[in-house]
């Protein structure tokens, strides 16, 4: 059986907590409204709104236990989920720290009321969830039983993780891992070995996050990228041979041999799977070729732990921006930029770029900071012929600058911000926003994130895809896909 | 089609609901949209034209430009057409055409206020006033 695990973005949870435990020791009251978000992997219920109940007018004392949530605010709220397609997680708080579980009153309540709810729900899953300070238990109802959450995640700068009791020890590391298990503790790198982590782009940048990622002992990797080696790829792609380009087809002056080569050279995520599994014999790894604009290969990533885009298409940041707040998964955006003038040749502002992205309102959507240029998403969509017919637009197949040690500080950033903030390093009180290094000036400076709240990806408005979860598409198109080896 | 674009045709067909209106697939779930017998202005000629343009699968997301309109389109004063005007070939269903294309990027779009109706509008009011 699948497992069920919920995920909540940081400042939701930040919400309910202090609803719950606003130091009174009491019993306070709530209701989240979920998207569902199921893989072959876990079905994850996705909050998308909390609803507080008052006290004492909408959790209120009961005949049968201490308190409970009033028909009223029961009804009001379920007619909400119904409406909006989501579902329905009825929350309390015990006593007590690091674990907690159901009462026998609590769960004859649900008994009672839960199988009526599933019918108004029209399918979407029904439950509740039980904290204590740093634990939480969870039921969950639906038309093909009652199940336990396994546990949940609160995605934020750092990722937390609340089970029904805090596992009281952890199997030792690997000798593999010793040195930086004394860093993130064995619990730590047991979380990497369990994490599966999306990589959008296996070129300069990406595959430097491949290896990584690989060395540090992460468990499952999905590579997705359409592209070929080139001859012109070789000083930037880690682990490639000129074997892999075909340089010795792809350099000869007759363009059949050319065109020869380009056939037979290998793709980039093949040469990211041999890389990472030289690194780490052991994982699992998805060696994806294809665009991650079709949406059988978007879905591939919908239940990854987390997510870098090392793709610099304005579609690819649509659909990563779309997968982080549409699924709760924390993401990086990483990218480098050398601008030279095309007549004289002089170099411009140099900078690397890393820009987290979290699923909530000023979280660093993509789409709010303007990343996401609406006219180049209308060009990319055009096939070759139709943008030479266009002629005024840009020729994507013009070579940009690139440079390896470049890329790698924008990685090397990218990938300490991931291993800090999902093994919960992070200080909490660090600066938020993106980072930029512009290398000329050996400067360090950070990106203030601006936020509409009317944003269709990261916003509150009811036309949000903020944890929709699979309820809405993707902005992705259809077609087909090559899968490789696992 | 996905949901996207079909909602964008049929707010299209709405607005201009006394005009033919010709809209194919683009085979990326986007459409190929011809608007019929659309007023440019008293200072073209011709006076009134077909409109064409494609609404791509990302929509609301991705802009809806360029349009394009009859080829050989002039002004009546013999003057010239700014640079938003150019010669090209309009992409369709079937073999591109000849056409006028009419360049209007929409440099602060609103994906959930920007509509493919609405860009028409707005590039056949900005014709009608050059």
């Amino acid at each position: 059986m699948k497992k069920f695990t919920f995920r909540i973005a940081s400042p939701l949870f930040s919400r309910l907590q202090s609803h719950l435990f606003p130091g009174d020791g009491d019993e306070h009251g709530a209701v989240i409204a979920v998207g569902v978000s199921k893989s072959s992997r876990e079905t994850r219920l996705l909050a998308r709104e909390v609803f507080i109940a008052r006290d004492s007018v909408d959790y209120v004392a009961s005949k049968r236990g201490y308190r409970a949530l009033s028909s009223d605010f029961v009804v009001r709220i379920s007619d909400y989920c119904a409406r909006q397609g989501l579902g329905y997680f009825a929350v309390h708080c015990h006593g007590g720290r690091d674990s907690v579980g159901f009462s026998p009153v609590d769960l004859a309540s649900h008994a009672r009321g839960y199988p009526a709810l599933l019918d108004i729900l029209s399918g979407e899953p029904v439950g509740a969830l039980v904290f204590a300070e740093n634990a939480v238990a969870g039921k969950v109802w639906t038309a093909r039983g009652v199940f336990d959450l396994d546990h949940l995640v609160v995605v934020g700068t750092n990722v937390r993780r609340l089970h029904p009791f805090v596992p009281s020890s952890m199997p030792s590391s690997s000798p593999l891992y010793h040195r930086q298990s004394l860093m993130f503790g064995d619990a730590g790198q047991e979380l990497l070995g369990k994490a599966k982590i999306g990589i959008i782009g296996l070129g300069g940048a990406g595959s430097l996050i491949n290896e990584w990622l690989a060395r540090v002992g992460v468990g499952e990797i999905v590579a997705v990228d359409f592209e070929k080696a080139e001859p012109t790829n070789h000083s930037r792609l880690v682990g490639a041979t000129l074997w892999d380009a075909q340089f010795f087809l792809s350099s000869q002056r007759w363009p059949a041999l050319q065109k020869l080569g380009r056939l037979l050279a290998n793709h980039k995520v093949k040469i990211a799977h041999r890389v990472a599994r030289q690194a780490n014999p052991h994982m699992r790894y998805h060696a994806v070729v294809g665009d991650v604009t079709l949406r059988e290969i978007a879905m591939l990533l919908k239940d990854v732990d987390y997510l870098f885009l090392c793709a610099d298409t304005a579609q690819s940041r649509l659909v990563f921006n779309a997968l982080v707040h549409q699924y709760q998964i924390p993401g990086m955006q990483v990218g480098s930029k050398v601008p030279v003038d095309k007549a004289s040749g002089e170099v411009g502002e140099v900078f690397a770029v890393t820009r987290p992205v979290l699923p909530y309102v000023n979280g660093g959507c993509l789409l709010c900071n303007g990343l996401i240029p609406t006219d180049r998403l209308q060009q990319e969509a055009l096939s070759e012929k139709e943008r030479k017919a266009q002629a005024y637009v840009e020729d994507a197949q013009v070579s940009a600058p690139s440079v390896i040690t470049l890329n790698a500080v924008a990685c090397a950033e990218a990938a300490n911000e991931f291993l800090l903030g999902y093994l919960g390093l992070l200080h909490e009180n660090q600066q938020p926003g993106y980072r930029m290094q512009y290398s000329r000036d050996r400067d360090w400076q950070r990106v203030l994130l601006r936020s509409d709240p009317g944003c269709l990806h990261c916003g509150n408005g009811s036309v949000s895809v903020c944890a929709r979860g699979d309820m809405v598409a993707l902005p992705c198109r259809s077609g087909q896909t090559t899968l490789g080896g696992t | 089609m996905n949901a996207a674009v079909q909602q964008a045709v049929a707010e299209i067909r709405s607005a201009y609901s006394g005009h033919q209106v010709d809209v194919a697939p683009d085979g990326q779930d986007g459409a190929f949209v011809k608007v019929h017998d659309l007023p440019l202005g008293s200072q073209y000629a011709p006076e009134r034209s077909w409109v064409a343009f494609r609404i791509t699968f990302q929509y609301p997301f991705a802009d809806v430009y360029p349009h394009y309109c009859l080829p050989n389109l002039v002004r009546k004063d013999k003057g010239a057409l700014c640079s938003a005007f150019s010669q090209k070939t309009c992409p369709g269903p079937g073999d591109p055409e000849p056409a006028t294309m009419v360049s209007r990027r929409s440099n602060q779009l609103n994906p959930t206020t920007d509509t493919a109706a609405l860009k028409l509008a707005k590039v056949l009011d900005w014709m009608s006033s050059q």
